[in-house]
């Protein structure tokens, strides 16, 4: 209930990362083909899960306190970008995925994002009106 | 009519590495001064980590998602090219 600002804003862009991804897929599986809606769901899980796991490096990374572990998170950074960009190259090359659904899918994020800060604007603004 | 498909091949897969180069450059940029103020901020007040690493994690994410994009138009320019499938049966005629 009390949470701060930024706690509340992050718990936003979680749950609206799921809800678009889970409300794009369920629009893709029933209104497109099959490799467009594969994209929408790889690239969707690609971008949500790469998300989380940014946000655990970080936590981990930026913990002052002593003896927070913060090691290899170079190292854990670019094991993830490198996976995330060997998974997008296998779905191109052996053409399991529609580029453009694999685009739409990728946009979760920043469509959680988005929203979570317009839901964040509306009840700052609704809380400033009372 | 051999060389016009060649010379189009090679401009995609330049485009491809043109393209990745400057996204990679513009979103290294943003996250080191993303990341150097993150720090600062975290060096005068320890106690704020908190807050700075989840307002960083949403900026470092949104920027992070743009080298993914140019990743993907990059890839598709290289193996999935709408018109990948004309250029190589032109090559492949002319070759034959």
């Amino acid at each position: 209930m009390n949470d701060s600002l930024e706690e509340r804003l992050v718990k936003h862009v979680v749950y609206a990362n799921w809800a678009i991804f889970v409300l794009a897929s369920s629009v893709g599986l029933y209104l497109t083909p099959a490799p467009f809606a594969m994209g929408i769901i790889c690239g969707g899980l690609i971008t949500v899960v790469n998300f989380h796991l940014l946000s655990r490096t970080l936590q981990s990374a930026l913990d002052p306190r002593p003896g927070a572990g913060n090691g290899a998170v170079v190292g854990k950074y670019y094991l993830r970008f490198l996976v995330s960009g060997a998974l997008i190259l296998a779905l191109l090359v052996f053409k399991i995925v529609h580029p453009i659904g694999l685009f739409v899918g990728l946009s979760v994020v920043v469509a959680g994002i988005l929203m979570a800060l317009i839901l964040e604007l509306k009840y700052v603004f609704s809380k400033e009106a009372r | 009519m051999e060389a016009t498909a060649l010379s189009f091949f090679i401009a995609a897969v330049t485009a491809a590495g043109f393209g990745i180069a400057i996204a990679a450059f513009g979103c290294g940029i943003a996250q080191g001064i993303g990341l150097k103020a993150a720090v600062e901020g975290i060096a005068r007040n320890p106690e704020a980590s908190g807050k700075i690493t989840t307002t960083m994690l949403i900026g470092l994410a949104m920027i992070e998602s743009l080298a993914i994009y140019a990743l993907v138009v990059a890839l598709i320019l290289i193996f999935a090219h709408p018109q990948a499938g004309a250029i190589a049966a032109l090559l492949g005629g002319a070759g034959h």
